[in-house]
Parts: C-alpha cells; structure tokens; sequence
C-alpha cells in the first residue's frame, strides 16, 4: 500500500510566473519520458522481476518517482498561478486553457496526451532493466535542455536535483542487471515454456 | 566521521545534490543551496536531509544488502529522522495520517499549507 507523507521530497518555491516554462515542464509530467511514465513503468515492472533485490530497487524507485511526479506538479502549478486569459494567450497555451484550463493535464512538450505505451513491460527482467537504464538517461537529457533554457534559480535547484536522481537511478538498475546477469545468465531463459 | 570512511556526503551536502555518493555525482551547472524562508521552513529541510539520505541509502542496500556499515548508518539516520519528524509534527502539525496532533478538532491533516503551496 501506500501512505502519503505531506511534504515533497525537495523544496518547491517558485516566485515567477513562467507561462512559457511552465508549458515545457508538463512535458516532464505527462510526456514519454517524465515522471508519470517512471513510476508507472517501475511499479507495474516489479511483479516480474525475479527475486527479491529487483522486487524491492523497482518497489523503492517507483515510490521515488510518485514524489518527483509532484515536485514537477508543483512547479507548473506555481508558474501559471494567477495567470490571465490574455497571459496565457501570449505563451501560446489558448487551446490548453480551453480544454483544460489551470488544470494539470498530462501531456508532453507538443500536447500529445500521455499513454500507457510509456510504461514499457516485456515480461524479461533483462530487457525491462535495459529500458529502464535508457529511460533514466533520456529523463536525465531532458531535464539538462529544461535547465539550458531556464535562468530562474527557483527552478534550477529542483531541476538539478531531480537531474541526478536520475544518474543515481541510472547507476542502481545497471548494477541490479549486472548482478542479474551474473546469477542468472546474460539471456532470460524461457523456463515456463 | 562516518561520512570520511563510508564516502559519503554529510546529509545536507548529498540533499542539496541529489545524491549521497560522492563517486556517482555528476554535476551540471551550480549546486544550489536550500534556502529557508522562515523557521518551519527550516526545521523541514533539516528533515528534509536526512529523509533524502535514507531514500538514497535505501536504493544503494536494495542491490547491496550484505553492507552492514551502510545499514548501521542507515539506522543512525533514521534516528535523526524520527526525532526530526516529532518535532516537525509537534510545532506544525501531523506530517502523515499516523503523526503528532491528530487528537485535534476540527481535523488538524486538513490544515494548509499543502506541499505544492508556497
């Protein structure tokens, strides 16, 4: 199950509205490589991993991401607060106030809604942990283009932050599919067949 | 201290970075500092701290279980964070639905600021 602890993992305070940044954020939310898809892709991946080290780094790092899904929410969330019609407008974000408002809809960088093809699960413990490594790297890119195109340093801190989670959770799975590889030989075998 | 021969950063050190382990770190810009704006707000990042260390550590033991110096320290910390957490809770209010200050009416867990708010 799971408790919710009310605090985020790492303070989010944002003075400045940014309408601008704000729609390039959500991709972080709702896109294919943001948070939303991480914790819903480890999460889900846990039931088939193999013993109890994959079970438990998957369980760990998927609640991890729950917390990062609300820090990048509570970014965007500060940066359209109080933001007008003619504000919004301006930024270019008119068709997301019409559909959606001052809500957070997950969506990536160009407005495509998210998808469930984000989750990535292919029963092989070894190629899922691949993925995953690849997945850490592309979320890693994403946030260095979000801090390149930001001078705010409310921004900055939490998007440095959440930049090395990634390294660290790039680092963890790499050593769990070493280890996987290891003791149970560098392919999945097909035992159930 | 433990930091030195476990290679590690001290909690805030590893908070602000995003990561416990000095030889995984991998910077990109500025490191940035915590700054408090008020005395709650001080107290959490100081909870803050040690929260961070236990979820990196909690990581680094999943796929590492047979370090007992890291799971001593993990426990260390988890002390500091309990200690934190009371005192969190008994000035500010219950930080989950089994924390401090539940007994109160009307139903104190309602009570704002919520984390997303400034």
């Amino acid at each position: 199950m799971f408790k919710y602890v009310k605090k985020l993992e790492y303070p989010v305070n944002v003075q400045r509205k940014d309408l601008k940044m704000a729609k390039l954020l959500l991709t972080q939310y709702g896109g294919p490589n943001g948070e939303w898809a991480a914790a819903m892709r480890y999460l889900n991946q846990r039931f088939t991993m193999p013993d109890e080290r994959g079970k438990a780094l998957l369980t760990d790092i998927g609640t991890e991401e729950m917390a990062h899904v609300e820090m990048i929410a509570a970014m965007v969330d500060q940066l359209i607060q109080g933001a007008s019609v003619e504000e919004l407008e301006a930024a270019g974000l008119t068709p997301h106030y019409v559909e959606y408002d001052h809500a957070l809809f997950p969506m990536d960088v160009e407005g495509v809604p998210f998808t469930s093809a984000y989750i990535e699960a292919t029963g092989d413990y070894l190629a899922d942990l691949l993925s995953d490594m690849a997945a850490e790297q592309r979320a890693r890119v994403t946030y260095e283009n979000l801090i390149n195109v930001t001078k705010d340093p409310d921004l900055l801190g939490p998007l440095s932050f959440l930049r090395q989670r990634e390294i660290v959770h790039y680092t963890r799975f790499k050593e769990l599919k070493e280890y996987y590889e290891e003791k149970y030989g560098k392919q999945k075998k097909n035992m159930e067949r | 201290m433990y930091n030195k021969q476990m290679e590690l950063y001290e909690p805030y050190q590893g908070f602000i970075r995003g990561n416990m382990f000095p030889n995984l770190y991998d910077q990109y810009g500025k490191i940035y500092d915590v700054k408090p704006m008020n005395e709650q707000a001080e107290l959490l990042t100081y909870l803050d701290m040690f929260d961070f260390a236990l979820i990196d550590l909690n990581l680094y033991l999943d796929v590492h279980p047979e370090n007992a110096k890291m799971i001593e320290l993990y426990n260390s910390f988890l002390q500091e964070k309990r200690n934190l957490m009371k005192k969190y809770e008994e000035s500010y209010g219950p930080l989950t639905t089994n924390g401090l200050g539940l007994d109160m009416v009307p139903w104190s867990w309602d009570n704002n600021p919520w984390p997303w708010e400034v």
